[in-house]
């Protein structure tokens, strides 16, 4: 431990850490473009500029380790005008286009010209023109007049994805950044770069000019796209007169799992949950009134009892398999979990794991049987199957099955006149629950959308038919999930905040 | 909640008897009515629609216009500055890609429901750009049904600078 002081606070810090680690870590303002936690110091920007007692000259921030009894100034008027000569050099020949720039309003540019910045302009030359809007693949635009060459996206791809796509050519105020001739950026984590982006350089081809960003309203969630279970922030906005839609995905830095990214096609998810979505509650292929299904899906579960099999998926929350199991033992239902929804090439060294589903471990752990043999076996002497939170109703018929069929998704299919039931439930952003991830950390996966189309929980469906008044996450740890073993010395309470791993007895 | 008493005013016999204030104004009504009587050439009312207003002024906010740029294209930018400063948030914009090399980004769809709109003149000062004026002078904008008082983007281009 160090103590240092900072504008006349006394703060204790790691010894040896970057100042400016420090400095964030305790909300002290320090501007800056091209430090990034994940990628290290570079030194290039020169903005996190920092008065330090005994130096003649300010210094970087970022390339001062701390040493005990430093005494630091980052609000003098020395330092003032050393950010406003950096910001002023950084805009000489910025296009200072922010009405059309995507990155408005989360533009590290702007926030420090209102706080540091504030000068008026003194340029009165014409400005260098470059390129505006480049593609340079895997979904991101290159405006070569906004960017600061703060170089973190060529850091990015020389250090992280370890694919040297971009660099920097060309010398002085004629810089700018750019792919080698007749190459792509393209790698499965390439989006990354527009957040890392402190300016409306790189910015999504996704996204672009889909919203302003001050519109958008983030969520936090867990990422369904494999089971490495990321941390998301769902980006959503109900315009006036709309559905509420979510725009984005962008990852929240959680040092359990992700780090600062997630991969592109995670953060192209979002568009399951606006696009192809069951509307509407079907009986034997008539759309139906949405009470009535639930109802008749009820006496359907108990008319059949033992005859009937619950198939649930592994995209189920840990609170849902739980609620659907002691419906099955309530109502003697056979219950069991197949699903083969695993990608051999999908998989990597850094975050994407071959396992396409968020919750495989949560079924393993609640003992629920989900190999092929046994769910042939039990499907031989069963009248009605209902699939849950899953609609792959060819498969269950290539294993010889050919009875009713009952399907809850949240997602469209083809050929729903086959089926006896079909009810719409709620997706993935639009209900909580927690979620266990391939190394065995428990997280909660907040966001819960309000949407306009029709659409049951889960868990709300489940309190329906057993009607003990248990619909909430909270209600199903309470009602018997804290006993289930793996559970034992973890309170749900700080899943919400947490990733907490399971230690298994 | 505190009350606040107020003091009653017209105590007096002549102010409870309430006749000779309301004689008072039936004089100044019937003089004015006289008057008119006499001299209808110089009443001020206007025999509106046939006589329209002379006396609006540049500064009037009237219905919304988009302005256009030299080349007669579109001036905004869909940034949608108009959009946030709306306080009615009758301002409904859709951005889409410019593909002219003029510039990078233009509303696909730009509407502003006149009936939602409480003519703030907010919109006008947000624009970065000068693209939306409130200048056209109309000051009534009738129409049959509530769809059609919705000014989608080509009306709003097609409206003039007004007087």
């Amino acid at each position: 431990m160090a103590i240092i002081t900072v504008d006349g606070r006394e703060i204790n810090v790691k010894d040896d850490a970057l100042l400016i680690d420090e400095l964030l870590a305790n909300d002290v303002s320090v501007p800056h473009f091209c430090y990034h936690p994940a990628l290290g110091k570079d030194g290039n920007c020169r903005m996190c500029m920092v008065e330090i007692e005994g130096q003649k000259r300010p210094q970087i921030a970022c390339d001062t380790p701390v040493k005990d009894g430093m005494i630091i100034r980052t609000q003098s008027e020395n330092i003032a005008r050393v950010k406003r000569q950096m910001l002023e050099l950084e805009l000489v020949n910025h296009p200072i286009d922010c009405p059309i720039c995507d990155q408005a309003g989360e533009c590290s540019l702007q926030n420090f010209y209102m706080e540091a910045g504030l000068y008026d302009s003194r340029v009165d030359i014409a400005k260098n023109k470059k390129q505006k809007h480049v593609d340079l693949g895997a979904n991101v635009i290159l405006d070569q007049e906004r960017c600061v060459l703060c170089t973190r996206c060529v850091r990015f791809t020389s250090n992280i994805t370890k694919t040297h796509e971009l660099g920097v050519v060309v010398r002085n105020d004629h810089s700018f950044i750019s792919t080698f001739p007749g190459i792509k950026l393209s790698n499965p984590y390439a989006m990354n770069v527009i957040d890392l982006c402190p300016v409306g350089a790189l910015t999504s081809k996704d996204f672009r000019f889909t919203q302003r960003v001050w519109f958008l309203k983030p969520q936090e969630a867990i990422c369904d796209g494999c089971s490495r279970g990321c941390s998301l922030l769902v980006d959503h906005n109900r315009e006036k007169y709309k559905d509420d839609l979510i725009y984005r995905y962008r990852p929240k830095h959680n040092d359990a799992v992700n780090g600062y990214f997630i991969c592109d096609y995670g953060r192209l998810n979002y568009k399951k949950e606006n696009d192809n979505r069951l509307k509407f509650a079907y009986i034997r292929g008539m759309e139906s009134e949405f009470e009535y299904a639930t109802l008749k899906l009820e006496r359907l579960l108990k008319r059949y009892n033992s005859k009937a099999l619950l198939l649930i998926s592994p995209t189920l929350s840990l609170e849902e398999i739980y609620r659907l199991k002691k419906l099955s033992q309530k109502l003697d239902l056979d219950i069991n979990s197949f699903d083969e929804n695993f990608d051999e090439s999908f998989g990597d060294d850094m975050l994407r794991q071959n396992d396409k589903t968020p919750n495989r471990r949560a079924i393993e752990l609640q003992g629920i049987e989900s190999s092929k043999e046994d769910l042939q076996k039990k499907l031989k002497d069963k009248d009605f199957v209902l699939l849950i939170n899953r609609a792959d109703v060819d498969m269950i018929k290539d294993l010889g099955y050919d009875g009713s069929i009952g399907v809850l998704s949240s997602s469209d299919f083809l050929h729903k006149d086959k089926l006896d039931i079909i009810i719409p439930v709620a997706s993935h952003t639009q209900r909580d629950g927690t979620f266990i991830n391939c190394d065995d950390f428990i997280q909660y996966s907040k966001c819960q959308i309000k949407r306009d189309i029709e659409s049951i929980k889960i868990l709300d469906l489940v309190e329906g038919i057993l009607n003990d008044g248990v619909s909430t996450c909270e209600a199903v740890w309470d009602s018997g999930l804290k006993e289930e073993n793996f559970l034992k010395d973890i309170n749900f309470n700080d899943v919400r905040f947490n990733s907490i791993k399971i230690e298994l007895k | 909640m505190g009350f606040k008493i107020v003091p009653r005013y017209g105590k007096s016999l002549k102010d409870k008897l309430y006749l000779p204030a309301l004689f008072g104004g039936m004089k100044t009504t019937m003089s004015h009515f006289l008057k008119n009587l006499s001299d209808t050439s110089n009443i001020k009312t206007e025999c509106y629609p046939e006589m329209q207003p002379t006396d609006i002024t540049s500064r009037y906010r009237g219905v919304h216009r988009l302005t256009h740029r030299d080349d007669d294209s579109v001036r905004c930018v869909a940034c949608f500055m108009c959009a946030t400063a709306c306080p009615a948030e009758c301002i409904f914009i859709e951005a889409t890609q410019r593909e002219d090399n003029v510039d990078e980004k233009m509303p696909k769809k730009f509407s502003i429901d006149l009936l939602e709109c409480v003519f703030c003149g907010g919109c006008v000062e947000a624009c970065p750009c000068d693209a939306i004026r409130m200048d056209t002078g109309i000051f009534t904008f009738v129409a049959q049904k509530r769809e059609d008082f919705v000014l989608n983007k080509e009306q709003l281009l097609a409206n003039k600078e007004g007087n």
